[in-house]
């Protein structure tokens, strides 16, 4: 055992809140409320912004548009919830490199479907489509 | 105050430990459901118009009301970690029931007025969905596609439905244990992970809901 009796942790923000027992960050009251209507703003935008009318508009441009508007919010309110909820912000380098390295990793895993997108079905025998069915075998 | 077990320094050593524990449980989490959003979102993209009709099946005032209680349930558990670095116990627990509550508010919501009426059609994956889909709404779309569209909308919403089922009996547990068992909740980690653990519940449904209730065409 060594002689180090600080605190190992690298603690992100000192500059608001007040600490417990054990020197940990404790997330004032305020921001967990701001951060619970923060949340529910970006809900109700969700929710206007899929009830726009994109159709008629440039032919698959609209429907982009909305995609990204909504899968967008999505990740917002998504890093709201790890940042703040879940206080990665305020946590150890170790622990942001685990909560991180997760994300970047199902990423990773994501880019398996670019076969999908750029490579044709060979279909071999017995499983060539079956007509009255749109299903992809 | 808990005790530091010997393998560590200190005590921040020691709670870093567990919730870097707590995080590695949860991207087992992230890759067990971020392939289903790959799936979902690669027949989303290649039955783009049918899955864009046969989600207008679902109620997106539901999946707004559901999207709410989650809201609420995920800043309560914040606020019960709050307390309970402060060592206000009893409020930890109100905020724990809370959540519980809000838990359950959703499975109810979802079973009652979600799932059962769709079992009622016949519109889950089932030999006669077919003729139970046409029957109900019409040759609006292709409905073997339909059909994919339901199977993961049942699937993807039952492992969630699941897990927070296993959240709601885990408040339940974990309000005992700090009313009865001092001894081994010693501090506020316990709650910290259980808590990591209901935001993450959160954060599927938050991609959940535009992915199936909004879907663009």
């Amino acid at each position: 055992m060594s002689e180090h009796t600080s605190t190992t942790n690298g603690h992100g923000d000192h500059g608001h809140g007040d600490h417990g027992h054990s020197g940990h960050h404790v997330i004032p009251q305020a921001k967990l409320l701001q951060t619970f209507f923060v949340l529910m703003g970006l809900m109700i935008a969700t929710v206007v912004a899929a009830r726009l009318p994109y159709e008629g508009g440039v032919k698959g441009i609209p429907s982009a548009i909305a995609w990204l508007v909504l899968l967008g919010i999505a990740f917002w309110k998504a890093g709201l919830v790890v940042q703040i909820f879940m206080g990665v912000k305020y946590s150890t380098k170790l622990t942001k490199l685990y909560a991180y390295g997760g994300f970047f990793w199902v990423t990773l895993l994501g880019v398996t479907l670019f076969d999908y997108a750029t490579r044709q079905l060979e279909p071999v025998q017995g499983w060539e489509p079956v007509a009255e069915s749109a299903l992809p075998r | 105050m808990p005790e530091v077990y010997p393998q560590f320094e200190d005590i921040d050593q020691q709670q870093e430990t567990y919730i870097v524990g707590m995080w590695a449980f949860l991207v087992n989490e992230v890759m067990f459901f971020g392939p289903l959003f790959f799936i979902y979102g690669l027949y989303a993209w290649k039955h783009n118009a049918v899955f864009y009709v046969t989600s207008h099946h679902l109620d997106y005032k539901i999946g707004a009301l559901n999207t709410t209680i989650l809201l609420i349930s995920s800043w309560m558990v914040a606020m019960a970690v709050h307390y309970h670095q402060k060592n206000q116990l009893k409020k930890v627990c109100n905020m724990l029931w809370g959540a519980a509550v809000c838990g359950t508010l959703f499975l109810a919501i979802k079973l009652i007025f979600e799932w059962a009426p769709k079992f009622s059609h016949g519109l889950f994956p089932n030999p006669g969905f077919q003729s139970r889909y046409l029957a109900y709404y019409g040759a609006d779309t292709n409905v073997d596609v339909a059909r994919l569209f339901f199977s993961m909308y049942f699937a993807i919403t039952g492992l969630h439905a699941l897990h927070v089922l296993i959240g709601v009996l885990i408040f339940v547990w974990l309000i005992r244990l700090i009313k009865k068992r001092p001894d081994v909740i010693t501090d506020y980690v316990p709650t910290e992970m259980v808590g990591l653990y209901w935001h993450f519940v959160d954060l599927v449904w938050i991609f959940l809901f535009p992915l199936f209730y909004l879907m663009p065409k």
